[in-house]
């Protein structure tokens, strides 16, 4: 359901952004820093998603925080002609790395749970038959 | 923890704005078509560059839209008094001859492109280009023809332009202009085609190598001058 949702809203974004009129040159910068944000908020929200502790409010607030925080830190270190948004893309990529982290662990062991029950299932079937076949 | 539909359907929306946003960058960056390399100084150049581009055109577009209103400005203030609408024919036609209006009519177009030779096989290789005096001396013919309004390569040809040598590009207007130049002009077609002759300018450079075309048209647009005239030490004498 969730994932339907995240695909959905992927292929309109694609969709609209191909016949959406270009930004100009010089505010590309800021767009660029504010994506590399919002992916890390949609990477913490299905993280939280799965770790069953989601908050809508954190959630929002997190998406449009952290992208304004990101493009004023940029603004900040464009006019101190000192390249914060380094800082930035660094933490941001880094907590998307961690989330990715928790989303993986979450599937590997679901996953792995799935196959260690059939086989447990199976086992029992071969157990059952054998015994019938004692039986009989 | 809210219901998964509403969970999915803001994860949707957010994922909407994301990839809404990824590929408006990346039209933008690949309209810039710049190449990015690893220097970062050169990086940080090149950014300057684009972004003063970009400023000169939206003021260059505010200019030309204000020049639109002050003409309409003009034309409303001068409607019912005969003095200043004669006023207002004699600035409009002062800048037709100036230069400062777009103009069409019939003429010829001239194109010199460089020469495609083998530079190696020829005695001297810079016959193979087209250079500034080149330029001058066909704008000079054309003149002496009766040409009565020219453009190369769209920068139009004013009683202060100047045609110098810059390297391998020439300066028309303190613009940078290449190879190949198109020279456009306003004249009696078959004046102008007289540029032709045996032993005119252009045969000459076609015996040089050098890419020579003139094709005859009866619809050409000249554009208008786009710099400012700007006179400091000229005074009418007193009489």
């Amino acid at each position: 359901m969730i994932f339907i949702a995240i695909l959905i809203g992927c292929i309109l974004g694609a969709i609209l952004g191909l016949n959406a009129p270009m930004i100009s040159y010089t505010y590309s910068s800021y767009l660029a820093i504010a994506i590399i944000a919002a992916l890390d908020s949609v990477f913490g929200g299905i993280a939280s998603v799965v770790k069953k502790n989601f908050d809508l409010k954190i959630f929002i607030s997190g998406f449009f925080g952290n992208a304004i925080l990101a493009i004023l830190l940029t603004i900040l270190g464009q006019k101190l002609n000192v390249d914060i948004y380094l800082a930035a893309i660094v933490v941001f990529v880094w907590r998307m790395f961690m989330n990715l982290g928790t989303i993986r662990r979450y599937y590997v062991e679901k996953w792995s749970d799935i196959i260690k029950e059939k086989t447990a299932k199976q086992e029992k079937k071969k157990n059952n038959e054998n015994d019938e076949k004692n039986i009989g | 923890m809210p219901n998964k539909k509403l969970i999915s359907i803001i994860l949707g929306v957010m994922c909407f704005a994301l990839t809404l946003g990824i590929v408006v960058q990346v039209r933008t960056i690949q309209n810039t078509n710049s190449t990015i390399s690893q220097n970062q100084e050169a990086n940080a150049l090149r950014d300057e560059i684009l972004k003063y581009k970009e400023r000169y055109d939206n003021r260059f577009a505010q200019l030309e839209e204000a020049e639109k209103e002050l003409e309409k400005e003009r034309e409303e203030a001068t409607k019912n008094n005969t003095e200043l609408e004669q006023a207002q024919q004699q600035i409009t036609e002062g800048n037709k001859l100036t230069g400062m209006t777009e103009v069409t009519g019939p003429g010829v177009i001239i194109t010199l492109s460089d020469g495609t030779g083998i530079a190696t096989s020829t005695l001297n290789p810079s016959q193979l280009i087209v250079h500034d005096l080149d330029v001058l001396s066909v704008v000079n013919e054309l003149i002496n023809a009766g040409a009565e309004a020219i453009s190369i390569n769209e920068q139009r040809w004013v009683f202060t332009t100047a045609i110098s040598c810059r390297g391998n590009t020439i300066d028309i207007n303190g613009e940078r202009i290449g190879a190949p130049f198109v020279i456009k002009a306003i004249g009696l077609p078959e004046y102008l085609a007289g540029l032709e002759r045996v032993g005119g300018y252009l045969e000459l450079m076609r015996g040089q190598g050098v890419g020579v075309n003139l094709e005859k048209s009866n619809n050409i647009t000249i554009p208008k001058y786009s710099g400012v005239i700007n006179f400091e030490y000229l005074q009418n004498v007193e009489r």
